[in-house]
């Protein structure tokens, strides 16, 4: 009840603290209204002769933050006129300088348009210029890029980049249609108005899924992009209890895998499409607003980011050249919008955290019987031992210290695993400030993010600011800073969570007195509770800024220059005082770690239209260094550890050890987007990359693409009544996987190697600890991809397909050689490996009703991985290499059950051992007879997003899966006991099916003499996730509104709900997830939150 | 107009900037490379200590299994707990794919050594180095390559011969004859006699010209040049630089139960600066400082002698409360978990002859007499006899056995590990054995020769050998006519004990077999075939482009 009662105070605590700050942000804001009427009220000094009017009108928007709208069919822009106005009012200013040219001006909203006097002669001359603002129905931000067309005809025109058009229309009953990617269709009549303000309401499901997509060293309009670019659905997932911006990603986009979590605050593995490299990374490059990010995810505030682009094949990766085999993943974090009004969002939530699944140790009885079954031959009576012999006392078999002096067994019934774990929770709280002037923009934000986990002082909390600025001091010229820190807190030691499974029922972690006993069964092993109960310090800063200046040449439209100068800077600090450390004399140590890059990128871009032509250059020329360096400082043997860490000098051994590191890049790129009447569309990048890390002999690469695409709605013949819009995209490129660094050197490993005489000192050895590879080189990744992009039946389907193939060749390879070598293996280029795969992503609109709204969203890839060469030389048994199958071969042995009692197994097999099938029929168990059992790569992947709007409340539901087919996806879920002396006194996890002579179909193991081969267990990982479940409900009544909210809503969400599998163990997605003693669980979240937006 | 041009051209300079052409070069921080770190003279003197750290982990430190292969399995312990790792069942445990990868361990050790000592040799050809200094470094190089290949050679037969760093990968590697391999040894050794340093030049620990010339002797044993074994074993055992230690001498001559064959295994007393000129080469180990491989502040890292060869007084349940306390820094076994159960052979066969004379049997020496030490028993101070055991206890047994005293220190455990030091109670991190240990030590020099004379059926000659070290231990000198070779196997048992890696012995001499079906019941599923070990599945797996013949039966 206590613990109920803290756990109270703390939400209330909190609630109280969300309520100030809500409040205090609402008096805040609450001045608004009529925003022109307001401008037109200001008071205009300014003395200005002979001036055009264009620079008159020019000077006042500079001045007085307005902004004019006209066509220069009405005014004539060059004619001279004078302004004298001491502190008058604007509205009079205008009218006096427009009135003797035969114009005047209306006001709407924010938007001040000058027009003629003379509408009626407009009409007959048959030219009406109508003006307008297209914005965000939601957030009121202007929309630049809107497409505003005539219906019925061709004209159009698009809005400026304060989402301002003027379109010339043959008459008042012109209807107007907008549209803009990701929100829906409106139109609108003309009538009498000239300006004509339209609000456009983002459609739901889709989102912003095609829009401006980042493609790299600039942006592209989504319908342009000829290579494999994804845009992740952020907006779905931003109510989900997730801490890591990379768990938003998990299974929502197709052809990028996303890995569980079991860790807080901890990054997932990330990878896009099929492994491309043997022993090389894996890695996906992240580039964060630009600049290359090393640093963790973790750093980074989800609720900072807006968009998240994914470049999957090599004709889009090939940009970022020898990096980006592995796919590049591009974050664009929030900023603000220039011209309009500061928006201030606050948003909370409190989530539960519970394992999803019940693994757990056994308890008392089950431990004794477990015991009992390891003793078979002695517990139960022969032949069959069925049937317990009664002489048989317990005492006398368990551990030693589980029986008293007297030889009974303890009463101890202690639950190690109920000690070690909680409920854990996520508590996260965000608020940013956003808006902008005229030649301003900003966002600046503050989150603070604490979660624990279910294991005891399994902590994350996390402070993280950001800053992103961007003012344009001159015409031509913008300068910005997008910057964040972040401060992450890893402070305690979680218990050991092999050792908190291992510890038995019957001993408990306390001595009499209270204290905690180091070793409770007398044995090496340790409590778990000893490395909790220390002083541990963990704490990472992350800063990240990127100072940004852009040149847009007055000389000639269309040409700009950017550079980029990003830095990273990292400090990791770890420090630990164990008063039972180092065999229970003590132990502490600090670790400092630094990290720093720069990253300076030189961008000069061209783009312009001439005529039915449109064309976009982009030339860089960059480099990036990045150095790290760390120091530890380690003592033991402390006669009192009072000062923990801070005074390594008391303790009796002090170790120092430290490493450095320092890597450089320097590379070109140039790329050439060229459209030609708008519908066909070509790309062609060349990249080259130098490295510290190539190899003396390959210091520089090359990497070439071209792609294409063809907007075949756009032909005569594509007008087809249920075809919106269609694209056909085909590219091919070669991107890179990079060696790392120190990988073609002859290492030679120091280390203080021994002592000779009594008393002496400690000399050093040194051995060559690999081989060097003067010819090491970059893996080359060749990539064909062929897409298809589709919105058809107005709107109500649309998706994408992909179909790539690609092979790699030159791969990374720590190659197998012979140990008499001296090395187990040396870094070399060998081989090839293909991976071919289909990415299928659809959304259908499956219902639109006036009050409700239903879509659902289906991702499905596929992924088929293999060996296509290696050294020449055939398969590579013992790298688990073979040709024409996958990286993620099985080679095994099959399996049919166990050796039963009364069975005489083959000679080097005992009863209750795996029966191991000879395969190759020569009546003997041998290596030979292994086969290729399946793979551990899955057949495929599929994800289910659906997305129910009714009224104001809406819920999304997301599914994902992982599935293996007849033999994927499998997994190594190998268990076995044998009766000694550890297997008798640790702990297992409870109702593991082990054979034993009542259990003669157990699934795994169990014996007192191990056979000559003991073959693995591989099983069948498929599962179904329901991973994501939102429902909130939007309150925007006209009270809130009044109290001058723009949203408020509340949420409910639940994360990893159920898992539909027939894996045994943790979980089939996660690492360790069989029934692994060191496995975690996956955690069940439950949330509810609150979003306000003034 | 002019401003904004000038403005344009600044931004542009300022952000463009040119790499320098090394900007690009690969220089690691915080590790030598091949290119600088094999050029110094001390550069080759850190190479070559690193053979040491390596040899010693191989015998003694690697971890607590491997380096007890060379003892379990034989003729001198059985497995107290059966466990792959202590041999149960040979099936599995020298299973050329076992998951205890018992062969394929000690092929990888050796033949990073060899790979070490190729590359010493290799490299200092072309370095800098003087003529004397190259000799140097390239005779304990071959000294190591020797007894790398000596060990390979008895353990598997003949064995790829790799002389010369390599440097690519190469996978087509083929087996040598086993003669091949033992001449190479032989040619390695000579050069290490003629160029190392005689042994009271060395500091203590370091390879001289008289462990090469033991282990020399030995190699020809093997190889079948009895003449030659007995001609090298004559120069170390006539060099006036080291005798047998004949009288009490060390850090506890004045304890009056001891006696000079105690002296020899107590603390300190193992190297050259206390006295003892029998040691030829001594493995150091030096608590708590770096390199020195033991601590106290856990187990890894210590040679875990005790740990095995202990009995585990712990698992006594009758009579109760069990007389003994556990672990306990006295002779009742320290930290032991009885592991390694003496044979009867060892224990009581090979000393009937001579059970209250020979002082190596001596109950401080082969502890047969427990104290109890739990004041809480009735029988506290009274002692409990392997011999004669109170019944309840069964000997031998986990619980209780015959050991070797050497394989621990009573009394003399760092003082970190002990928890207690009014009971004597150690922490249970205890386990290592804190003594430096005997690699070669004169007393085996004896017995190399004796097996060289009975080699040329001398064997008056083989038994003033063996003699010479029965008299240093007050035991009855053995007659000519009773010298044969299981004899000169028993007489190694009473000397070297724990000491001696008896797999090498056995396997040498192709004894194994009849030795373990004879003398140790307990691995009734030995076979012959095991007289040698299987060449590594994987090893053969690895070497793609070559044939590594297996051994036959495997």
């Amino acid at each position: 009840m206590k613990k109920f009662n803290s756990l109270l105070i703390k939400i209330m605590r909190i609630t109280f603290l969300q309520i100030i700050l809500t409040l205090s942000l609402c008096s805040h804001l609450l001045a608004k209204e009529t925003y022109a009427q307001e401008r037109l009220e200001q008071k205009v000094t300014l003395q200005e002769k002979n001036i055009s009017i264009a620079e008159a009108l020019k000077k006042i928007e500079k001045k007085y933050d307005v902004d004019f709208v006209y066509s220069p069919q009405i005014v004539n822009v060059s004619k001279k006129v004078d302004i004298i106005s001491d502190r008058q009012k604007l509205a009079d200013v205008l009218t006096k300088l427009l009135e003797p040219l035969g114009l005047t001006y209306e006001t709407k909203d924010d938007v001040i348009a000058i027009i003629s006097m003379h509408s009626n002669i407009s009409e007959k001359y048959e030219k009406i210029i109508i003006t307008g603002k297209v914005t965000d129905e939601e957030t009121g931000e202007p929309l630049p890029g809107t497409s505003v067309k005539v219906k019925g005809s061709n004209k159009g025109t698009f809005t400026n980049d304060k989402g301002i058009y003027t379109i010339e229309v043959q008459d008042l009953h012109t209807i107007l249609v907008f549209s803009y990617v990701g929100y829906e269709e409106q139109e609108h009549a003309v009538e009498n108005g000239r300006i004509v303000n339209i609000a456009l309401k983002q459609l739901q499901g889709i989102l912003k899924e095609v829009k401006i997509v980042s493609i790299g060293y600039g942006y592209q309009q989504k319908k342009n992009v000829t290579g494999s670019v994804a845009s992740a659905n952020l907006e779905s997932f931003r109510d989900a209890p997730n801490t890591n911006l990379a768990q938003n990603l998990q299974g929502t986009v197709p052809g990028l895998n996303v890995g569980p979590v079991t860790v807080t605050g901890s990054t997932p593995s990330i990878t896009i499409r099929g492994r491309n490299t043997i022993s090389g990374n894996q890695n996906v490059l992240i580039i964060l607003d630009g600049i290359q990010y090393n640093n963790s995810l973790s750093a980074l505030n989800p609720d900072d980011i807006a968009s998240i682009d994914i470049l999957k094949d090599a004709s889009s990766t090939a940009v970022y050249g020898a990096q980006a085999a592995n796919g590049v993943i591009l974050i664009t974090s929030r900023k603000g919008t220039n011209g309009s009004k500061p928006r201030i969002n606050f948003s909370t939530s409190y989530a539960t955290q519970t394992p999803s699944g019940n693994i757990h140790p056994m308890e008392k009885d089950e431990y004794l019987q477990h015991v009992r079954d390891l003793y078979y031959t002695k517990a139960y009576l022969a032949p069959t031992y069925t049937q317990p012999d009664p002489s048989f006392n317990i005492a006398l078999y368990v551990d030693a210290s589980q029986r008293d002096a007297s030889n009974n067994l303890v009463t101890t019934d202690f639950n190690w695993w109920k000690a070690g774990t909680k409920i854990g929770f996520i508590n996260d709280n965000q608020l940013s400030i956003s808006g902008g002037g005229d030649k301003f923009n900003y966002l600046i934000s503050g989150a603070y993010t604490n979660q624990a986990g279910y294991i005891i002082n399994d902590l994350f909390k996390r402070k993280s600011l950001r800053s992103n600025v961007e003012v344009q001091p001159l015409d031509f010229l913008k300068i910005g800073v997008q910057a964040f820190g972040s401060f992450v807190n890893l402070d305690g030691a979680e218990p050991t969570l092999a050792d908190l499974m291992q510890q038995a029922p019957l001993n408990s972690p306390y001595n009499a007195d209270g204290t905690l006993k180091p070793q409770p069964f007398n044995t090496t092993g340790t409590n778990p509770f000893l490395t909790y109960d220390t002083k541990d310090y963990e704490r990472h800063m992350y800063l990240f800024a990127n100072v940004y200046s852009q040149v847009n040449f007055p000389f000639l439209k269309g040409l700009s220059y950017r550079v980029n100068y990003g830095n990273n800077y990292r400090t990791d600090r770890h420090y630990n005082a164990n008063q039972y450390g180092a065999g229970l004399t003590g132990s502490a140590y600090k670790r400092d770690e630094q990290y720093y890059d720069y990253t300076i990128d030189n961008i000069l871009s061209f783009s312009r239209i001439f005529k039915k032509h449109s064309i976009s250059a982009t030339l860089v020329y960059g480099a990036v260094q990045r150095q790290d360096e760390a120091t530890q400082a380690t003592a033991n043997g402390f006669s009192r550890l009072t000062l923990g860490y801070n005074d390594l000098s008391q303790g009796t051994n002090q170790f120092t050890t430290s490493s450095a590191y320092s890597e450089a890049l320097n590379y070109q790129m140039a790329r050439l987007n060229y459209t030609f009447s708008g519908r066909y569309l070509a790309t062609f990048t060349v990249r080259r990359d130098g490295y510290s890390a190539f190899a003396e002999n390959n210091k520089y690469a090359v990497f070439p693409s071209a792609s294409f695409g063809w907007i075949f709605s756009d032909e005569k013949f594509g007008k087809l009544p249920w075809l919106d819009y269609g694209k056909f995209r085909v590219g091919y490129g070669v991107s890179g996987n990079q060696t790392t660094r120190y990988y073609s050197l002859d290492q030679v490993t120091t280390q203080q190697a021994y002592v000779f005489g009594d008393g002496g000192t400690t000399v050093n050895g040194q051995y060559v600890g690999t081989l060097a590879n003067p010819n090491l080189k970059w893996e080359r990744t060749f990539e064909l991809n062929a897409g298809l992009d589709f919105t058809v039946l107005n709107g109500r389907l649309n998706g994408s397909i992909d179909y790539y193939n690609r092979h790699t060749k030159d791969l990374l390879f720590q190659v197998q050689i012979p140990n008499l070598t001296g090395y187990s293996s040396i870094n070399t280029n060998v081989g090839e490996i293909s991976n071919k795969g289909l990415e299928v992503s659809l959304t259908s609109k499956n219902i639109k009703t006036k009050n409700f709204e239903w879509s659902t969203t289906v991702g499905f890839s596929r992924n088929v991985n293999k060996v296509i060469s290696l050294l020449g030389t055939g398969d590579l048994i013992s790298s688990n290499l073979f040709i024409g199958q996958s990286l993620g071969a099985v080679y095994n042995y099959h399996l049919d059950g166990i050796y039963q009692i009364g069975e005489t197994p083959p000679s080097g097999f005992y009863t209750g051992n795996l029966r191991i099938l000879d395969i190759n029929g020569d009546g003997k168990r041998t290596t030979d007879d292994r086969t290729i059992l399946g793979s551990t790569d899955p057949a495929y992947r599929f994800s289910i997003l659906n997305t129910l709007h009714y009224k104001k409340f809406s819920l999304t539901i997301f599914i994902n899966s992982i599935q293996g087919g007849a033999n994927g996806y499998l997994g190594d879920n190998t268990q076995t006991t044998r009766l000694d002396d550890n297997n008798i006194r640790w702990n297992r996890i409870s109702g593991v099916d082990f054979w034993t002579p009542l259990n003669p179909n157990g699934r795994y193991p169990m014996f007192t003499n191990a056979p000559t081969i003991s073959p693995s267990q591989y099983f069948n990982r498929s599962f179904v996730r329901l991973q994501d479940v939102t429902l909130s409900y939007r309150i925007d009544n006209k009270q809130t509104k009044r109290l001058g909210f723009k949203n408020f809503s509340v949420y409910a969400s639940g994360k990893n709900l159920y898992t539909w599998t027939k894996w045994q163990g943790w979980d089939p997605e996660t690492s360790s997830g069989g029934l692994s003693i060191n496995g975690r669980p996956l955690l069940t979240g439950y949330s509810i939150g609150l979003n306000v937006t003034l | 107009m002019k401003k904004k041009y000038i403005l344009i051209i600044l931004i542009i300079v300022t952000g463009l900037f040119s790499c320098k052409k090394n900007f690009l070069d690969e220089t690691p921080l915080d590790f030598l490379s091949g290119d600088n770190a094999y050029i110094t003279y001390s550069d080759f003197t850190t190479a070559v200590n690193d053979m040491y750290r390596v040899t010693r982990a191989e015998f003694y430190t690697k971890d607590e299994n491997y380096p007890f292969d060379y003892m379990y399995g034989c003729d001198i312990v059985y497995d107290g707990q059966p466990y792959v790792g202590r041999h149960t069942p040979m099936a599995s445990a020298y299973s050329p794919a076992g998951s205890q990868n018992i062969p394929g361990s000690h092929w990888n050790a050796f033949y990073k050594i060899i790979s070490e000592a190729n590359a010493i040799i290799d490299r200092s050809a072309n370095s800098t180095l003087t003529d004397a200094q190259k000799k140097l470094v390239a005779a304990q190089a071959k000294f190591f390559r020797a007894m790398s290949y000596r060990s390979l050679s008895y353990l598997f037969g003949g064995v790829p011969l790799v002389v010369h760093e390599v440097t690519g990968p190469k996978t087509d590697f083929t087996r040598a004859t086993k003669e091949e391999v033992l001449a190479q040894c032989i040619d390695d050794l000579k050069f290490a006699v003629a160029n190392l340093p005689s042994i009271e030049m060395v500091t203590d620990g370091q390879v001289n010209s008289q462990a090469a010339g033991h282990l020399l002797s030995e190699v020809y044993l093997a190889a079948g040049e009895f003449q030659n074994a007995a001609d090298a074993a004559t120069k170390v055992i006539s060099d006036p630089n080291v005798k047998l230690m004949t009288a009490r001498f060390g850090s506890k001559s004045s304890v009056a139960t001891g006696n000079v064959y105690w002296d020899l295994f107590q603390p300190g007393n193992q190297n050259r600066k206390s006295g003892n000129l029998e040691g030829l080469w001594v493995i150091q180990f030096e608590t708590d400082v770096p390199g020195g491989a033991s601590v106290t502040t856990g187990q890894a890292g210590n040679y875990l002698l005790e740990r095995h060869v202990g009995p585990n007084v712990s698992l006594i349940t009758k009579p109760t409360p069990n007389p003994f306390l556990w672990p306990v820094d006295d002779l009742s076994g320290g930290r032991g978990v009885g592991w390694a159960i003496s044979t009867k052979h060892f224990s009581d066969e090979i000393w009937t002859s001579d059970f209250n004379n020979d002082i190596r049997n001596a109950n401080i020496n082969f502890v047969r007499n427990f104290t109890s030490n739990n004041p809480a028993s009735p029988l506290y101070g009274t002692i409990i006899s392997t011999q004669n055991p109170p019944s309840g206890i069964t000997v031998p047994s986990r619980q209780l056995y015959a050991y070797e005293g050497k394989a621990t220190t009573p009394g003399g455990h760092p003082a970190a590990l002990i928890q207690n030091a009014s009971t004597g109670l150690l922490k249970s991190s205890a386990g290592g054995t804190y003594l430096d240990q005997y690699m070669f030590r004169l007393a085996e020099t004896y017995f190399i020769r004796a097996e060289a004379y009975l080699g040329l059926n001398n064997k008056t000659a083989a038994a003033a050998d063996i003699n010479v070290v029965r008299v240093r231990s007050k035991a009855n000198p053995i007659a000519s006519t009773d010298i044969n070779i299981d004899y000169i196997l028993d007489e190694r048992l009473r000397e070297l004990g724990y000491e001696e890696k008896r797999r090498l012995t056995l396997m040498r001499l192709g004894l194994w077999y009849d030795r373990v079906k004879r003398f140790n019941p307990y691995y009734s599923d030995a076979l012959p075939l095991y007289n040698v070990w299987p060449i590594p599945q994987a090893e053969i797996e690895r070497n793609n482009t070559g044939t590594l013949a297996q051994n036959p039966g495997y």
